[in-house]
């Protein structure tokens, strides 16, 4: 299709081959004309729009690029194995390491996937198994909860916690990564079992199996990558949290990201070192659990097919 | 669900056992272990949702006694006198977010279009699902990499740069720290930068092909059909885009606390150190007064949390009203 000729054609109402005088073609060469000029003019604004488009991918992409790279620039000049084995020393006492910022960071995120792993799923297969103005109550609460600031949901631990047991402690930090992650797994883990046709579960019913055995064998089962993948990526989201473990854990050395804080805000070079080296260790981290997230996903997807 | 009953029966029927054999199942301790189970999970669920707004309530009581609800909009926020009120930490909050939200939003939706609408396939893929990725990492690694790399960075070119303009020095003006609005509006753009690209792009994507066939068939150009048909049937999933980034960038706090200088006066200059309500949360908590002081901070987790419920609430309904129209239509096949 030329589209140098379909607008001549609505326009000018006159065939094209057809010659019935001066005043047709006289009509028909001024539409020509119309039309290729709108086409020249449209042509332009097109190749300014994409152009336009480009530059705002490379402009978004600049930042995050630059961002990136730093940290890995920054990061992997401090990484050694003592890095990953050693306990941190006082300002000043080459050799330290953050093994006890990783420690801190695996037992609190930890008790909170004990938490709220359990919770999400059986939550989950609540709402898959039930319908009714309680189910979409709970519904509404996990988006309205998925929604909520980290750092709100730091001072609700603080608030129910810290003080109902008064003192900071770890599982006060679990405590609220978990209410972090819990909302964010519920949603997918129903997500994922929605996936699982109704139909499946109803003929497993229909055999005489109790609930307890459909949901285990049929719903998740089948839903099992798409769990695995949303769990994953709310654990990505755990690992990653500052705000709620600064009112909630004991001390500043206790996970990667207060240490990334702590240590950030000096400015002292060996701070600043350790401060990136973690960085890199804990994007590397999440990186790795998103990629896995997808990589799950994907695998769901292709063997659906 | 469905309930499933067997119906009445007589006991000379071969059913009865298969009916007993059921009951005798859902009465099994395994099938009550199951039941009980979801609904203590759900029970607990609940019970968690009360009591983070009981708990935060009755944090909170203090303050909302001590001044009303003009704690909300109240303007000085001076510890030093007893003094609380969240008014200038809204006012910095809704700035920052606001012009975060000026810089991502054309930058997002143009990135947008392009991979979804306009590159090759070979790039717009790997592309995508790489900015997908970048939707992940931790705030606090953004927050350091404003701290050190970006705010010398501020200090020494651009805020000068800026300041010199003639027209933009209205905004401009003052001395250029590094620290400041400016400073943490960028930060929380390129926060929430890889969430609008994805949830655009998905919109985009959304979009049905009857409508672009119809426009091309209309002797539209390629960039008439994302100008004029892809970009406005993806109206509400873009604006549900934008409002699930905002409602990110309302409630960032760590980032924001590295970044904003942390000064709770009203800010006169754009690059001029300010305060939002997560960075004052942070930088106060430590050393809040007991009493009227402690309740005031988490007085200001219950205005921050109403203020992104509410956005949060609205950008999901978006989404929702979005997935219900595309329902209805043929999808374009991926």
């Amino acid at each position: 299709m030329s589209p140098a000729v379909s607008p001549a054609v609505a326009l000018g109402g006159v065939p094209l081959d057809a010659d019935d005088g001066q005043a047709a073609r006289r009509r028909r060469e001024l539409v020509q004309r119309a039309a290729r000029r709108s086409l020249r003019r449209r042509r332009f604004a097109g190749r300014t729009g994409v152009l336009a488009c480009l530059v705002a991918l490379l402009v978004g992409l600049a930042p995050l690029v630059a961002e990136l790279g730093y940290t890995v620039d920054r990061g992997v000049g401090g990484l050694s194995l003592g890095f990953f084995l050693h306990a941190p020393t006082p300002p000043g006492v080459p050799g330290g390491g953050i093994s006890t910022a990783i420690a801190g960071t695996a037992q609190i995120v930890g008790l909170a996937l004990a938490i709220s792993v359990p919770l999400g799923l059986f939550t989950a297969l609540f709402l898959y198994e039930r319908r009714g103005r309680l189910a979409g109550v709970l519904r509404f609460g996990a988006d309205v909860l998925t929604g909520v600031p980290s750092i709100v949901i730091g001072i609700f631990a603080y608030e129910l916690v810290v003080r109902g047991l008064h003192h900071f402690s770890d599982l006060a930090a679990s405590f609220a990564i978990a209410v972090l992650m819990v909302p964010i797994m519920i949603r997918a883990d129903e997500e994922a079992m929605r996936t699982v046709p109704v139909d499946l579960w109803e003929a497993g019913v229909a055999l005489g199996a109790p609930r307890s055995r459909v949901a285990r064998s049929v719903v998740l089962r089948g839903a099992l990558p798409g769990l695995v993948a949303g769990n994953l990526l709310a654990v990505a989201r755990g690992v990653g949290e500052t705000a709620p473990l600064l009112f909630t854990v004991a001390a500043p050395t206790a996970a990667m990201t207060l240490l990334i804080f702590s240590e950030g805000s000096q400015a002292l070079p060996a701070a600043q070192q350790t401060a990136w080296t973690t960085a890199f260790v804990l994007l590397a981290f999440v990186l790795v659990l998103s990629v896995a997230s997808r990589a799950v996903a994907w695998g769901l997807t292709r063997k659906a097919r | 669900m469905s309930s499933i009953s067997p119906g009445r029966l007589r006991s000379s029927d071969p059913a009865v056992g298969v009916r007993d054999t059921l009951a005798r199942r859902r009465r099994g301790s395994r099938g009550r272990v199951y039941s009980a189970s979801r609904w203590i999970a759900a029970g607990l669920f609940a019970l968690l949702l009360v009591s983070l707004v009981v708990s935060l309530a009755t944090g909170a009581d203090q303050a909302f006694a001590h001044s009303g609800i003009g704690f909300v909009w109240s303007g000085t926020w001076n510890p030093a006198a007893s003094e609380y009120g969240a008014g200038i930490l809204v006012v910095g909050t809704l700035v920052t977010t606001g012009v975060a939200m000026l810089l991502v939003v054309p930058v997002g939706l143009g990135a947008a279009a392009f991979l979804s609408e306009l590159a090759p396939r070979w790039l717009a893929g790997p592309l995508s699902a790489a900015i997908d990725l970048l939707a992940a990492i931790p705030s606090i690694v953004v927050g350091l990499w404003g701290l050190i790399v970006l705010s010398p960075l501020f200090a020494r070119d651009v805020e000068p740069a800026l300041s010199s303009v003639p027209l933009a020095s209205w905004f401009f003006h003052g001395h250029a720290y590094g620290p400041g609005i400016l400073l943490a509006s960028v930060v929380l753009a390129v926060m929430t930068l890889p969430t609008v690209v994805a949830l655009s792009r998905t919109a985009l994507g959304g979009v049905a092909v009857a409508d672009r066939e119809a426009a091309l068939a209309l002797g539209a150009t390629r960039w008439q059909v994302v100008r004029r048909a892809v970009i406005p049937g993806a109206r509400s999933g873009i604006a549900a885009a934008i409002t699930l980034a905002m409602g990110r960038a309302l409630g960032e706090s760590i980032a924001v606390a590295m970044v904003i200088g942390n000064e709770p006066s009203i800010p006169h200059s754009l690059i001029g150190p300010g305060a939002t309500l997560g960075s004052a949360i942070i930088n106060q908590f430590a050393e809040a007064n007991p009493g009227l002081g402690a309740s005031s901070i988490v007085a200001l987790a219950v205005v921050l949390l109403a203020l992104t419920v509410a956005v949060n609430l609205g950008g999901q309904a978006l989404l929702r009203a979005n997935a219900a129209r595309l329902l209805t239509r043929e999808r374009i096949p991926s």
